[in-house]
């Protein structure tokens, strides 16, 4: 018995012919075919009911309105709030990108301590708070000894953090530089005028936007842009007109029905100029008793050929936008940094004049005196207090010796290591602070010079509030919402002070953040249940004002502020897609970044030709920038909206924390922005810092 | 409304008003989010990044201060001729659904690129990479469209889940389907837009919005005289923009590379 | 097989012969391996982390299928209920089960999601419209769906709906599908069949109007 050759063969051939008529072969060749769609690396659909969580975002500076759709109760994308009445629907490119930032790998998981050397290791909350209660508690009482930056710049849980301090000790709290403060600055200290900075763009049929940037990154800026395409119907005649002043061709510059090239850091000489105009037609502020005294400064001052000389904007032009702020019947007047900070007092105050002198003062469409909300945590800062008080001056007089280094510092969501002008030196001054405390959503540059590192929950993670944000034309309220408990071990810091204020033996009344909120809303009147739903709560009320001055003689003075340190006038650009120095870029964003603004690790500043031209640049050379304050490296692009002898460059880049999105590219424009203060107000500046553009 | 592919009673289409568009990018990463492109680490190698919506950058080509600057958001322009259903090998991209919205069917393609050659507006992307999300982000993705892997091509579909969802909603409410009021299917990037620039709706529906934009004297699709009939329409006062939908000569009138349209 | 060991190299025919008893064999092995033995050693069997009995629900409790399988407001279907829904009754046990006992202690009062096994589940790329299938749509047409929905279900899904414990699902070892996961073929059915919504006279008559046309565009499956 055996089986031969041929037989085996046979058996073979039967076999195969047999399996050929069996699923094997066929069932096989599918199910691997169907095996290489469903690779195990590629990441599955969520499943489950969807819902549609109104709230507000603490992301992104404008505070945008958003619904956060959660899918099985998980956040799965943030879009726009159809039913608000700011945003209705439309949402900012920062605030759409919230919800991937959940699991950004920048975000802090847990709380980290510092080690000497340099390493950071994971704690607990409860050692993480037993140390804040024995580096705060030494210093208690003492005053000068311990400092705080809020990065929130509206936010009720700043009343949590100024009253903390204020019951240890310390009058330093500030909140990171912004338009507000210069708007409070120019407004209550040089005008004498009462209440905050409003502006009513909705109603306005002519709006002058100078330096502000008031349909990308100024202000509740979905609101303003919401208002602009309201009154431009698809295809017909604007309803209303809009003018860009500022020395980049940008995104409100390409909006726009003009673009109005002015120097950097000439808003108040190009605003005089048109004040020059509206005086000759006999336009005056009656409440203003030194009204004559400013008209004659204007008048031998500002005449077109003058303003011509210094802002570079021809004479027919200045006499055509004031033509159209004359023929308009709701002129506004915005004035601010095209980058949101940093600008000049004079020229904040020239805006102001020039919307008083147009009857636009509490007028539908026009400037609005908003009053300041009550406040519910006692011992904080006014919100007049808040506005007043100076990071960049405090940092400069802690640098210069005027002010003792604090021993202490504590952030919240701030990035001043980065942020702040002049930013290497900034981050230098930062340094020297023998104990910081970085509470941040992100491990970034603050966060990364810090001895603990305490992690916040990202806006949809917390619950938090808006109290009327700069730029908003009437006293607004919003609560943002938390939609999901934090997915990391995150606490809102107003739960942490409140509980480190109690072990301090220094009671703030409540003791929980969200208690404070409900407190706000019931001080203000407003309507908790609606607020959840994502319902702003609004009131009409204005400030009416007794007593302004145009103060020329400040004017006077603060008008000759200028940089001579360079050539070129540094024209800095804020795009919200390229995030904050809070958020960094986040990953959905790099996409939106041009190939001509950042390429690999090099960013790019912009020249047009006849400037690349005298500096003997071409498209793509690599230059240093710089001037007392530091040096910036990047790349040239050549760009026809920049003006002549201007070098434009985004915010945003440079980063030297945060994760692999942002990390090491490009380089930080802040670190050449060059403060100086401003004669007459003293307010510090930094719009119009001049550079030396160097081939490298 | 012409084209080989039939004749549709629904036409879904976009009207983008570059007046109004001023280019913040809240389309892109609204439409990122929603349809689950990957992201990239550095996204400055633009040949190797996916954009189902892109914003370009347009210029009047002047010096400065006569310069002038408009954005255009360029989605997928779903033409009535699509020149990547021809050319495609696998069946993957059709226009054979009423609405006219030009498919992309994942598991199908297998990465030949044909279509992308084809594709006069670059609206196609080749995925280089497989997704990766950072450890946990990939809780965040959309349920609506599948995550796509390395190696297949991939392109705007006018949120097309949001249609099908639209009609489900309408279904379940014992409305009709087929008649859907124009703010029942909206894309993510028409409703992100803080500017009103993007309309989307039924170019047949004369109750939709885009039906009247569409025959706007300002309205025009780009490269019009290729015939592939797009149903992404743009709108411009300035005529230099809409020169810049086209390759004019310069003897030529703007708008005289216009091919009427039928509807 | 004797024959085929006995040397006679005078018989050639008789080789030929002899090798159509092996060939036979081998069909017939094969057959066997591919037919029987091969499926089951595809599937692997996989249970139901928690015993669900349907009679207990909808004929002792009373309950309707579209108590727990229903279309969302939105248009979405409901498919398996989460825990939420069942701690509505369960929230305490309401009998002496100890399967229930386990269920509400394990996964009621801990609020954890029970990983039910799916008998019939599509991969991410499709997309399958619940509304669109419904019961009045296809009922319109198809009178015996409205009689008895429970048949329409099973059309895809297993008929789970008498069951008193569910039975265990046949999960594919390499696609990880289950062995009732539809292929594309038996949507194309209906899909692909042009005379499936043809309406006839009659149904105009009887004022029938489909809820939608049948259409096989690649995207109205797929996602």
């Amino acid at each position: 018995m055996g089986i031969d050759r041929r037989s085996f063969i046979s058996f073979l051939a039967g076999g195969a012919v047999g399996t050929l008529v069996t699923p094997i072969p066929w069932k096989l060749t599918d199910d691997i075919s169907i095996w290489t769609q469903n690779w195990s690396w590629i990441p599955k659909n969520p499943e489950g009911a969807s819902e549609y969580v109104p709230t507000v975002s603490k992301l992104c500076p404008s505070g945008c309105p958003v619904r956060v759709r959660t899918v099985g109760g998980k956040p799965v994308g943030v879009r726009g709030n159809a039913e608000h009445p700011y945003s209705r629907g439309g949402v900012t490119p920062l605030a759409a990108a919230e919800a991937e930032l959940l699991y950004s790998p920048a975000r802090v998981r847990r709380p980290l301590r510092r080690t000497p050397d340099q390493a950071y290791v994971a704690i607990s909350w409860d050692e993480a708070l037993a140390i804040l209660e024995e580096k705060l508690g030494a210093i208690k009482g003492y005053r000068g000894k311990l400092a705080m930056v809020s990065g929130d710049p509206d936010g009720t849980i700043n009343e949590v953090f100024s009253a903390f301090l204020a019951k240890a000790g310390s009058a330093d709290f500030y909140l990171m530089p912004g338009e507000a403060q210069v708007a409070a600055k120019a407004w209550n200290d040089v005008m004498g005028g009462q209440g905050a900075v409003g502006y009513d763009i909705g109603n306005s049929d002519m709006v002058l936007a100078v330096g502000a940037d008031v349909l990308e990154s100024w202000g509740q800026v979905v609101r303003n842009r919401k208002a602009f395409a309201d009154k431009r119907p698809h295809g017909e005649k604007p309803k209303a007109k809009y003018v860009y002043a500022g020395p980049v061709q940008n995104n409100t510059a390409a909006g726009a029905d003009a673009w109005v090239p002015i120097n950097p850091g000439t808003e108040a000489a190009f605003l005089l100029g048109l004040t020059y105009q509206v005086l000759k037609e006999g336009f005056r502020v009656d409440a203003a008793p030194d009204f004559d005294e400013f008209k004659t400064f204007v008048m031998s001052n500002f005449a077109p050929q003058n303003v011509q000389r210094v802002t570079g904007v021809a004479a027919t032009t200045l006499v055509a936008v004031a033509k159209d702020l004359l023929r308009a019947s709701a002129p506004l007047i915005v004035t601010g940094s095209e980058f949101g900070q940093g600008g000049g007092g004079a020229a904040m105050v020239a805006g102001l004049a020039l919307n008083l002198m147009l009857g636009g003062l509490n007028r539908k469409g026009g400037l609005q005196a908003l009053p300041d909300m009550p406040q519910v945590v006692s011992g904080a800062k006014d919100a007049k207090g808040l506005r007043s008080a100076d990071l960049v001056a405090y940092l400069a007089d802690v640098d210069k010796g005027r002010t003792p280094l604090p021993e202490a510092m504590l952030f919240y969501e701030a990035n001043a290591a980065y942020g702040l002008p002049e930013a290497s030196k900034a981050a230098a001054t930062l340094a020297k602070v023998p104990f910081k405390a970085s509470f941040s959503v992100f491990f970034d540059e603050t966060a990364a010079m810090s001895d603990l590192v305490l992690p916040v929950p990202l806006g949809m993670e917390r619950w938090d509030d808006i109290c009327t944000p700069y730029g908003s034309g009437e006293v607004n309220y919003q609560l943002a919402r938390q939609v999901i408990e934090p997915v990391f071990e995150a606490v809102n810091a107003g739960d942490v002070f409140l509980a480190l204020a109690a072990k301090l033996g220094m009671s703030l009344g409540y003791s929980s953040f969200r208690q404070v909120l409900e407190a706000k809303a019931s001080a203000i009147g407003a309507d908790l249940d609606a607020l959840q739903e994502g319902k702003p709560f609004t009131a009409p009320a204005k400030v009416t004002q007794y007593a302004l001055r145009m103060n020329p003689g400040v004017l006077a003075k603060a008008i000759k502020d200028a940089d001579k340190g360079g050539d070129i006038a540094l024209a800095p650009v804020f795009y919200l897609r390229t995030g904050t120095g809070s958020t960094a870029v986040p990953p959905f964003n790099l996409k939106t970044i041009r190939d001509t603004e950042l390429l690999g690790k090099e960013s790019f500043v912009q020249l047009n030709a006849a400037t690349a031209g005298k500096l003997g640049l071409r498209e793509g050379d690599r230059v240093s920038l710089s001037n007392e304050a530091g040096t910036c490296a990047a790349r040239v692009h050549i760009n026809e909206g920049v003006m002549t002898d201007a070098v434009a460059a985004l915010l945003g880049f440079g980063h030297t924390a945060f994760d692999a999105y942002s990390q090491g590219k490009g380089d930080n424009v802040a670190k050449v922005m060059k403060t100086r203060f401003e004669p007459g107000t003293g307010i510090p500046v930094w719009a119009g810092a001049k550079v030396k553009i160097a081939k490298i | 409304m012409s084209g080989h592919y039939g004749q549709f009673d629904i036409r879904w289409g976009m009207v983008i008003d570059l007046d109004k568009c001023t280019g913040c990018g809240a389309c892109m990463v609204a439409c990122q989010a929603e349809n689950n492109v990957a992201i990239q680490t550095d996204a400055s190698n633009k040949r190797l990044v996916t954009n189902w919506m892109l914003v370009f950058e347009l210029s009047n080509g002047k010096s400065f201060p006569d310069h002038e600057v408009a954005y255009l958001p360029r989605p997928c322009m779903h033409c009535g001729n699509p020149s990547c259903v021809a050319v495609c090998p696998a069946t993957v991209t059709t226009k054979d659904e009423e609405g006219g919205i030009v498919s992309q069917i994942y598991p199908r393609c297998f990465g030949c690129r044909y279509c992308m050659a084809s594709c006069p507006y670059h609206a196609r992307y080749f995925n280089w990479y497989d997704p990766v999300w950072p450890e946990g982000m990939e809780k965040t993705l959309s349920p609506d469209v599948s995550v796509r892997p390395r190696g297949v091509v991939e392109k705007c579909h006018f949120c097309h889940h949001r249609w099908m969802q639209a009609k489900d909603k309408a279904r379940v409410a014992g409305e009709d389907p087929k008649a859907l009021p124009q703010e029942a299917y909206q894309t993510a990037c028409t409703q992100a837009c803080p500017n009103g620039a993007i309309t989307f709706g039924d170019l047949n529906n004369p109750e939709h919005t885009v039906h009247e934009l569409a025959h706007s004297e300002y309205a025009f699709r780009l490269l019009e005289r290729l015939g592939t009939e797009p149903q992404v329409y743009y709108m411009s006062r300035r005529e230099w923009v809409r020169r810049a939908g086209d390759n004019y000569l310069a003897d030529e009138k703007t708008g005289s590379v216009k091919n009427e349209h039928h509807s | 097989m004797e024959e085929k060991n006995t040397m006679n190299p005078g018989v050639k025919s008789c080789t030929c012969g002899a090798l159509v008893a092996p060939f036979v064999v081998g069909l017939i092995g094969a057959l066997i391996v591919g037919w029987w033995l091969f499926p089951p050693l595809l599937y692997s069997k996989k249970l139901q982390p928690v015993r669900f009995s349907h009679v207990v629900h909808v004929e002792d409790g009373g309950m309707a299928c579209s108590d727990c399988h229903f279309n969302r407001e939105d248009g979405s279907f409901s498919g398996i209920p989460n825990t939420g829904k069942c701690a509505e009754c369960h929230a305490e046990p309401m009998g002496e089960d100890p399967e229930e006992l386990r269920f509400v202690e394990e996964y009621v009062a801990t609020g954890k999601q029970v990983e039910w096994v799916r008998y019939q589940v599509q991969p991410d790329n499709v997309f399958f419209s619940h509304a669109a299938h419904s019961v009045e749509a296809c009922g319109s047409c198809h009178p015996e769906f409205e009689e008895n929905p429970r048949e329409l279900c099973n059309k895809c899904h297993p008929d789970v709906g008498g069951s008193d414990s569910a039975p265990a699902a046949q999960v594919n070892r390499i696609t990880g599908y289950t062995s009732m996961t539809m292929k594309m073929w038996q949507c194309e059915r209906c899909h692909a069949n042009e005379n499936h919504f043809e309406l006839t006279e009659e149904d105009e008559a009887k004022h029938i109007k489909p809820v939608t046309r049948a259409n096989n565009g690649c995207q109205v499956c797929h996602k």
